[in-house]
């Protein structure tokens, strides 16, 4: 993977991508392009400050978490596979694949993936289970400075108390599917 | 077991059999004051002075009377004058009709069931139409008038569907409910005029002498789909949310629509020849309506909420503010031939955020209620009034003419929907399959607008044939389609609307994936729905909300808001059933400081006893004790009295945190702790204070 050969992206990758992630073959390269215009360093990998370039994810609550959402565990660099792998959580279930066998397995962007990966937002320490002090971090992200620590408490311990089923004072991914679906889950 | 199965239902049908007795009479008295009040009126002009003295005598009239009458007549103890009260008299007894008809019809359960309501008052209104234009011929039966329909049956039901309208569903679907409203109804008006052109022409139907902007207007006035026979027929059949959203939001868009092709269509019949400079300004003045309409009812909107601001004072008038603005933003859209319907909901969404952070809680159900009232008023009349108007023309019937209409706006309807459909699905996510067509072909429901619009037709002969299509096309729509749209729904198995308690899983849930959902927008460079939303938050954040919201709320997150909003349902629904009473009251001293670090000193000090406990106690004190002078308190009509309802709301809310409270420092001491950084020296001196 030499530095000026990874910025051409050639055929047979993109169609390895194709089928691992299910984009179409423009929306590979609309994405390589824009790949490529974070990737200041051109070394053909995106480090966590390309990410924290965008303006807008510095001020969205949840930036942080999803900029490490792109990176597996440990790593400081993502590559391009890397990049369109995570993008493809979002991509849009489309008619024909309900239709695929189901001994392939599951797409990436199938509705419990999706769900898996906002999870994974919430439960950094990987338990598979949400705790309060978890939820707390979340809703003290998404709600600021000026809101009391014990306002905050009760609303994690009532969310905790509507989601739990089986008493554990923790939400697992179970009972994290079971709250409805909304229809911002997809993207594009 | 079964005998007395039996008794109770004959028992319960006697019942019944009694109640719809009672209303039908009750309504016959209202029909027959009403037959009464109609003969006095049309026999007003014959005997004209013998009521009026009372009024406006002339003096030497008077004089001469008295001096003749001085020793015929005594004085009259009871006299009638009931030309008085006519005017009121006569619209409070049709509202009170309107009104028994419809708790009449919700004691028959199964009728109700079968046939939505909006039939059964048509049917009555018919009823009633018959029995006046029996008694009387000329008798003025011409209800449905567009004065008085337009600006006073319409606005209340646009307002209470515009204040509450669901917002989220609204904007993700705009594009497509924009698409129906406006390239669905030109399709339609276009359409539908062209071909009843095109069947006039034929030699057979004999109406050779319409001319093409005839048909024209006629189409344009047919063709655009009725927010109010939607709103009554979807009521009842609980839809999803997606297929509601977007019948309904059609059904409201799409008076800009309607209103720029009847006036420019009026307008060149006028002058006769149609230049391409003509077509070009009614496409402009398509955006001035739609655009001047919105911009008119935002810019009330927001004086609106700001007035809302300053009503701390004077709670009892905040619903008054309401109504107001957005009647004035009506009206004043109306002036400039604006689109009055889009003025209304843009003022009341506008509006709705920041007045209801504002408002005190009883404001808001005062708000509530009266908009549901108004609103459900105005709709039983309108549908009563149509069956009244259809008795009172004459109507020409020509087969063809009729016939083809219905069938031509049913055609045109499904093929308008279909093909739009499968442009709108290459833009759509969430793609609409052929069910939902289906639905939202079949609810294109026609009603009371289109029949007031060919009202206003200019009074040529071609007028009674277009009402009379007009009025068919409506029967049709109401009663064959609203009829036969519930048990169709069921047979496709259609998606209901879930009933969903807004828990607060789901708007947390909501939250994070916008937040999520925009970031990865941000990611990718795609400046799309989120994005946008993302933006528009911000900005309402930084800046708007300081204006128009009062104090600390201004700065309130959303999610706090919902989250005080969910405490106070639940408390009052726990005051509700009494069950207040079963909350354990454990007070100590230590986690009530913690928890009540704002509150005044007394209520710490003294066990506070709820309002009707002390109401009893001095009751027993005067009662047994001397007579105890007790102050009173200075009374004002404009002040409203403490309430104990909300006493014991705010009551309950304070024990349940404090049990919660003690809850959680008793499951903390138990758990083990892992090291967390962020507990509050707070958390940390609690639990050192447990024994």
């Amino acid at each position: 993977m030499g530095s000026r050969a990874s910025t051409l992206l050639r055929e047979e990758e993109i169609e390895e991508i194709k089928k691992e992630t299910g984009f179409s073959h423009s929306q590979i390269t609309r994405l390589y392009s824009r790949f490529t215009s974070l990737d200041k360093g051109e070394n053909g990998t995106l480090s966590r400050e390309d990410f924290q370039r965008i303006p807008e994810l510095a001020i969205n609550p949840l930036g942080d978490r999803i900029i490490n959402a792109f990176f597996p565990e440990g790593e400081d660099q993502v590559n391009f596979r890397g990049f369109m792998r995570t993008l493809a959580h979002f991509r849009p279930i489309e008619d024909n694949e309900k239709n695929k066998n189901s001994s392939a397995s599951e797409p990436l962007n199938s509705r419990t993936n999706k769900l898996l990966f906002a999870f994974r937002l919430y439960d950094l320490d990987r338990d598979d289970k949400i705790s309060r002090d978890e939820l707390l971090q979340v809703l003290r992200m998404m709600v600021g400075v000026n809101i009391s620590d014990e306002q905050l408490g009760s609303i994690a311990d009532r969310t905790i108390q509507e989601a739990d089923t089986n008493g554990d004072n923790s939400i697992s991914f179970n009972e994290f599917i079971k709250v409805p679906p909304v229809d911002g889950e997809q993207d594009y | 077991m079964n005998k007395l199965k039996c008794l109770e239902k004959s028992k319960c049908n006697f019942t019944n059999i009694l109640l719809v007795l009672n209303a039908l009479s009750l309504g016959c008295w209202c029909v027959l004051l009403l037959l009464f009040v109609s003969v006095a009126s049309a026999g007003r002009d014959v005997d004209s002075g013998s009521n009026d003295t009372g009024r406006n005598p002339a003096p030497e009239d008077s004089h001469h009377q008295t001096n003749s009458t001085h020793h015929k007549k005594a004085f009259p103890v009871l006299s009638f004058n009931f030309d008085h009260v006519r005017k009121p008299f006569e619209i409070s007894l049709w509202i009170l009709l309107a009104l028994l008809m419809k708790l009449g019809f919700h004691i028959i359960p199964r009728v109700s069931h079968v046939v939505p309501e909006s039939c059964l008052l048509i049917v009555v209104g018919l009823l009633v139409g018959g029995i006046i234009k029996a008694f009387d011929e000329d008798a003025p039966v011409q209800m449905l008038d567009s004065k008085f329909f337009f600006l006073y049956l319409l606005p209340p039901i646009i307002l209470d569907a515009g204040y509450f309208l669901p917002m989220r569903p609204f904007t993700e679907n705009l594009g497509t409910i924009l698409v129906f409203a406006v390239v669905g109804t030109l399709w339609n008006a276009f359409f539908i005029g062209l071909t009843m052109y095109g069947v006039c022409q034929i030699e057979a139907v004999k109406l050779g002498r319409v001319d093409l902007l005839s048909c024209l207007l006629f189409g344009s006035i047919v063709s655009a789909v009725d927010p109010v026979a939607v709103l009554a027929v979807f009521e009842e059949i609980h839809i999803n949310e997606l297929l509601h959203i977007l019948v309904f939001g059609e059904s409201l868009l799409n008076d800009a629509v309607t209103v720029v092709l009847y006036h420019l269509f009026t307008e060149f019949s006028h002058k006769g020849t149609v230049t391409v400079a003509d077509a070009f300004l009614g496409v402009v003045s398509f955006f001035v309506v739609s655009l001047g309409g919105i911009l008119i009812g935002a810019i009330y909107g927001i004086i609106g909420a700001f007035t809302s601001r300053f009503t701390s004072h004077s709670r009892v008038i905040e619903p008054l503010f309401v109504f107001l603005y957005s009647y004035m933003a009506y009206l004043s859209a109306e002036v400039f031939h604006l689109s009055g319907i889009m003025s209304l909901i843009a003022c009341g969404v506008v509006m709705r955020p920041y007045v209801e952070a504002n408002i005190s809680h009883k404001s808001y159900t005062t708000i509530k209620y009266f908009l549901k009232m108004w609103s459900s008023v105005s709709e039983t009349l309108i549908f009563i009034f149509l069956g009244v108007s259809t008795v009172a023309q004459p109507h020409p019937w020509n087969w063809t003419f009729v016939v083809v209409t219905v069938v031509v706006c049913f055609v045109s309807r499904v093929l308008g929907v279909v093909s739009l459909t499968y442009i709108i699905n290459k833009f759509r996510i969430v793609k609409l399959t052929k069910k939902d067509q289906f639905i939202v072909a079949y609810g294109g429901l026609r009603g009371a607008i289109a029949f007031s619009l060919g009202f206003l037709l200019p009074d040529n002969e071609m007028k009674q044939l277009f009402l009379t299509a007009i009025i068919t096309v409506i029967f049709y729509t109401v009663f064959v389609q609203g009829m036969t749209i519930r048990p169709l729904v069921e047979l496709l198995a259609v998606k209901k609307k879930k009933e969903s308690k807004g828990s607060i899983n789901e708007e947390i849930h909501t939250q994070f994936l916008d937040h999520l959902l925009t970031g990865i927008e941000d990611i990718c460079g795609h400046y799309g729905h989120h994005h946008w939303k993302d933006k528009l938050n911000r900005f309402n954040k930084a800046y708007v909300k300081k204006w128009l919201i009062t104090g600390e709320r201004s700065t309130e997150p959303q999610l706090i808001s919902f989250y005080n909003k969910m405490e106070m349902k639940q408390a009052m629904m726990l005051v509700e059933s009494g069950s207040a009473a079963k909350l354990p009251t454990i007070m100590t001293p230590v986690s009530m400081q913690n928890i009540q670090p704002k509150e005044p000193l007394k209520r710490r000090a003294i066990p506070s006893i709820s309002k009707s406990r002390e109401q009893e106690i001095r009751k027993m004190l005067r009662g047994n004790l001397q007579k105890t002078r007790q102050r009173l308190r200075s009374y004002s009509r404009h002040d409203l009295m403490v309430d104990p309802f909300e006493e014991d709301v705010s009551e309950v809310r304070l024990r349940k945190q404090r049990v919660e409270m003690e809850r959680r420092v008793s499951s903390n001491s138990a758990a083990n702790k892992q090291s967390q950084p962020w507990i509050s020296k707070q958390q940390l001196g609690k639990d050192n204070n447990i024994p």
